[in-house]
């Protein structure tokens, strides 16, 4: 019915590409899977060194109960919930903005602003680790929530305003110019022009942050040092000081911390891949 | 006092001059088509009287304001675009509303107005779809009601039928034309289409390199333009050009050889400054102003050629005329045959032998810069 887009190669090839396939994702799941194994299993089971068998007695609720009970978890996940949140809006607003005005509006020095936004991006954070750090502490931030959602804001909105500048830049130029002889001030055509058209790529822009700043290890422990705002990912740390032989627990944890950016990718994933396209082909 | 007026218009890009210092004024309730071939510079005076595109220097006067330095939504205008550039997110009503909306005027009024204007394009059974299921027709009278509803002092239209078909474009003229009847309001039209031009202006006003050839009624345009450009863009065929040399010049008679033919020809000219002899000259023929046939009693022009090509359209036909040695300038196809038009069916074929001829009346001649020297003609003349 369709033409066939590739060539077929012989079934013997084929048959061990798939075998390949499936060896590689298998390699990839396997960590994985060791965390759902163990996050099943009782602290005995554990200790007994069974570590790849199936569970004898399924502990995963018990678990789970424990995490909340004898950890400060939760804390740690209102915690990353106060950083991630504000940081994902303010990325979206400061990227829409700046989106707006590189793709729309030409001025002197657009191109060197564009540019330096694009070339943040190659640059490694980790070189900035003990100048942040520093600067976070000689303007009394360090160990806040702030520290954490400011430096996020500053490095994603790099990415985020490249990807949006690209989104709006492949707006047909007439819906601008059309907005505008009917009167509607910049302002105003952002607002009921431009936004309701970006939903697509704001959605996508929305998971991808939320995942980069949920996921953010690093930073969080470059930057905080009390249980009282360090987000999930530093937090599961402590657990292994605390609770040295319970990986059950630590496992169960650690599949709790997975769960909200797993959730929200499945959620968006149609938008999520619909924005990234369009952003990146038209762009 | 002049509705819309453009006074010394001048428009650079970077070193690119695109506009030469424009002037155009438009009278209350007239109907302007702007035509020219691409980069004429027709649609940049369209968008710098929106306020689109800012001027180098000049000024733009609409109703009786200054309005050079305003932002298009306070210039009292409304455009329609070629693309529609109706808002894909919006209802065809929130599209109509739209600008109404932006300058915070009661949402009953948005609707009263919303309503007149469907009405008016008949989309009243429209308004709850969105741009993308309707048809061309239909979101170009949305982007028009959208116009309509703003009850703008000018209307402008960049290329707005561009994207029809033809039978649609068609409907969409005479649509157009008895809307400026209705509404009675100026309206300023962007084309390349020469039949829009001719069938819906009330003036015409052609563009090329930047500047305006000439404005004028259709008719006058077409029956005596000012130069061999104005000459070469309206009419549809084509007219035929053919290259001369003048020989004499006496009592208001030119005498000019045509490249190619034995014989001479006598134009009847006017003004026709100090031209020498010899100066490299353009005769024009109109191809409805071709004759097959020995029938003509003042023929200035006659010779033999064979027919390469015949276009039947049902009341008329185009013939494509081989005449040997006598060659027109050529048209973008390449071919340098003549184009006769004639005005019934006829039963003629491909490699067929025929005499053409044209009468005096009916030459036109261009001089060397290009300036029409034939005498004016009648305008409604039945040549």
């Amino acid at each position: 019915m369709y033409p066939r887009p590739i060539p077929e190669e012989k079934p013997a090839l084929r048959g061990l590409y798939a075998g390949f396939v499936g060896l590689i994702l298998i390699l990839w799941l396997l960590p994985l899977l060791a965390v759902m194994l163990t996050a099943s299993k009782t602290a005995d089971e554990i200790m007994a060194g069974k570590y790849w068998t199936w569970p004898e007695h399924f502990n995963l609720i018990e678990n789970f109960q424990s995490i909340f009970q004898q950890t400060n978890m939760w804390g740690y996940f209102i915690n990353s919930l106060i950083i991630t949140l504000p940081s994902v809006l303010l990325v979206l607003v400061l990227s829409t903005l700046t989106g707006y005005v590189l793709a729309r509006y030409n001025f002197r020095g657009n191109a060197l602003l564009f540019s330096l936004f694009v070339g943040g991006n190659f640059l490694p954070a980790q070189i900035m680790m003990i100048p942040v750090r520093d600067l976070m502490v000689s303007v009394g931030l360090y160990d806040t929530y702030f520290a954490l959602i400011i430096f996020h804001v500053a490095f994603q909105t790099g990415f985020a305003t490249l990807f949006m500048r690209n989104f709006i830049a492949a707006l047909p130029d007439e819906l601008f110019q059309a907005a505008r002889a009917e009167g509607a001030s910049p302002w105003q055509t952002m607002r009921h022009v431009v936004i309701p058209l970006m939903r697509p790529a704001l959605a996508a822009l929305a998971i991808l942050i939320f995942t980069f700043v949920w996921n953010d290890y690093f930073w969080a422990i470059v930057l905080t040092q009390s249980d009282v705002v360090k987000p999930v990912t530093a937090g599961l740390n402590n657990l292994r000081g605390e609770w040295t032989s319970a990986w059950n627990i630590v496992a169960a944890a650690t599949l709790f911390v997975a769960v909200p950016p797993v959730l929200m990718f499945f959620l968006m994933q149609k938008h999520f891949i619909a924005g990234l396209t369009m952003g990146a082909v038209k762009g | 006092m002049s509705h819309v007026q453009l006074i010394d218009v001048d428009k650079y890009y970077g070193g690119y001059h695109a506009l030469r210092s424009v002037n155009l004024s438009v009278d209350k309730g007239e109907f302007i088509v702007m035509v020219g071939p691409s980069g004429c510079g027709k649609s940049t005076t369209l968008k710098t009287i929106a306020g689109l595109e800012t001027i180098s220097s000049g000024e733009i006067w609409i109703d009786g304001r200054n309005v050079t330095r305003e932002e298009p939504g306070d210039r009292g205008i409304a455009m329609v675009f070629q693309s529609y550039a109706l808002y894909p997110h919006m209802t065809v009503a929130e599209n109509m509303g739209f600008g109404l909306k932006m300058a915070k005027r009661p949402q009953a009024e948005i609707d009263a107005a919303v309503k007149r204007a469907a009405e008016i394009l008949r989309i009243s059974d429209q308004l709850d779809k969105r741009p993308k299921q309707l048809s061309g027709g239909q979101r170009q009278r949305v982007a028009i009601g959208r116009a309509i509803t703003r009850s703008p002092e000018v209307f402008l239209f960049d290329e707005p039928l561009s994207n029809l078909d033809a039978a649609l474009r068609t409907q969409m003229r005479v649509e157009l034309s008895t809307l400026h009847q209705q509404l009675g309001s100026t309206m300023i039209y962007v084309t390349h289409d020469q039949v829009e031009a001719m069938t819906m202006a009330s003036r015409i006003v052609v563009f090329n390199k930047g500047i305006i050839e000439q404005e004028g009624a259709p008719l006058r345009l077409y029956h005596n333009p000012a130069n061999q450009f104005v000459a070469g863009f309206l009419g549809a065929p084509r007219i035929n050009f053919v290259t001369a040399k003048l020989v004499s010049l006496r009592d208001g008679v030119a005498e000019v050889a045509l490249e190619g033919a034995a014989t001479t020809v006598q134009v009847p000219v006017a003004d026709v400054g100090d031209l020498k002899t010899k100066a490299s000259l353009t005769l024009g023929i109109r191809p409805e102003s071709l004759k097959i046939g020995a029938s003509i009693p003042d023929a200035a022009i006659s010779f033999d050629g064979k027919v390469r090509l015949v276009e039947q359209l049902g009341r008329e036909t185009i013939l494509y005329v081989d005449g040997g040695p006598l060659a027109t300038i050529g048209s973008e196809s390449g071919t340098r045959n003549f184009t006769i038009q004639l005005g019934n069916a006829t039963g003629f074929s491909a490699g067929e032998q025929v005499k053409l001829s044209a009468s005096t009346s009916s030459l036109y001649l261009f001089g060397p810069d290009g300036r029409t020297l034939s005498r004016p003609k009648p305008i409604i003349a039945s040549l």
